[in-house]
């Protein structure tokens, strides 16, 4: 039987080092897309998914709830994939759509398939970084308005309004394709 | 909503929420900067409740009593390091004992200086979101002693060394108290 997440928290902080292999099997995944997403290629992505694993190991005695561990997690994810952003803006480079997300799609009609991604990609790239985080939390990893703010630490009509304001643009842009 | 704005919407998420698969040497990655951390700690003879400590940051008023179960972890090490004989004088020393243990719903220490828990002599510790701490005065020397969690679960402490011979067949620890100087 698979151990629950309380277990192999006990277990780590107990010395059971490789026990905490076993948690970074079951969230690497999951939380990668939500990284790639974030921050638009895999590299940064998977740094920053490493840092959140790492850091959630050196501080995983503060985890209060270990039968909840993903959504700790996930919020240092969150808080790592913003500091990522906001070093990316500084370094002045821009978002990049990433190839290798894009190949782990289905292949029914390749070229519209991968034309509709890549234009989804860069759709939500055009997104500011506060609506993409707001959106993506909504709709990809279907969260409630409270757990995204408590994920975030902004209000739940602040966060509304991020995902209402995303949604339009997205729409704008892609419509902009179609009428291209 | 007009549909085909909804439709879009749909077909976004759809697509966003494609598996996103990392290669397992990721893993590896990961592991590799876990167990350097784990080692450093040990080293260091705080493994286990360094994390504690940092979380203790939040409540002020568990953190001077936290921070002085580390100094406690750390006299241990410098009398180790002395090699000082192992002698039981009579006097006692304050020792807080700290156990990380979130899911725990009771813990309690036992060692040869209060009998092994033998006629309700356990000391028993109070939990502080996860982490459980008592202290109690132990006389000067060399003890053996272990938790025991939810009444039955018996382990050594991870932030202090294995004792030679576990007692009982029961994992326990060592834990060398010296007189104050003061």
């Amino acid at each position: 039987m698979e151990s629950s997440d309380a277990d192999l928290v006990t277990r780590v902080l107990h010395g059971e080092v490789n026990a905490y292999g076993a948690l970074v099997s079951r969230y690497r995944d999951r939380y990668a897309r939500y990284a790639v997403h974030m921050l638009g290629n895999r590299e940064d992505a998977e740094e920053a998914l490493q840092d959140a694993f790492t850091r959630a190991y050196r501080s995983l005695a503060r985890c209060e709830e270990p039968e909840r561990f993903g959504a700790w997690l996930f919020r240092i994810l969150v808080n790592r994939c913003r500091t990522s952003g906001a070093r990316r803006v500084r370094r002045g480079q821009t978002f990049v759509h990433d190839e290798g997300a894009l190949m782990n799609a289905s292949q029914e009609h390749p070229a519209e398939q991968t034309m509709w991604r890549e234009e989804i990609e860069r759709a939500v790239g055009e997104l500011s970084p506060d609506q993409r985080e707001a959106f993506l939390l909504k709709y990809v990893e279907d969260l409630g308005y409270d757990e995204m703010s408590e994920i975030t630490g902004v209000g739940v009509s602040a966060l509304k309004m991020r995902v209402m304001r995303a949604c339009d643009r997205l729409r704008t842009l892609l419509r902009e394709v179609h009428s291209a | 909503m007009p549909e085909w704005q909804r439709s879009t919407l749909e077909l976004i998420v759809e697509e966003l929420r494609r598996p996103v698969k990392i290669d397992e040497s990721f893993d590896r990655r990961v592991m590799v900067h876990v167990r350097r951390t784990y080692a450093r700690r040990r080293r260091r003879g705080i493994a286990g409740v360094l994390g504690a400590a940092s979380r203790i940051t939040h409540h002020p008023a568990w953190a001077a009593a936290l921070a002085a179960g580390i100094v406690a972890i750390a006299a241990m090490g410098v009398a180790r390091s002395r090699q000082r004989p192992a002698t039981a004088a009579g006097s006692h020393e304050p020792v807080q004992f700290v156990l990380v243990a979130p899911t725990a719903r009771s813990v309690a220490v036992v060692g040869d200086f209060n009998d092994w828990g033998l006629n309700d002599s356990a000391l028993i510790a109070t939990n502080h979101e996860g982490v459980w701490s008592v202290t109690a005065p132990v006389p000067t020397g060399v003890h053996r002693y272990a938790y025991v969690v939810n009444g039955k679960d018996w382990v050594a402490d991870p932030s202090a060394p294995r004792s030679a011979g576990d007692d009982f067949g029961m994992p326990s620890s060592v834990l060398v108290v010296e007189e104050s100087t003061k």
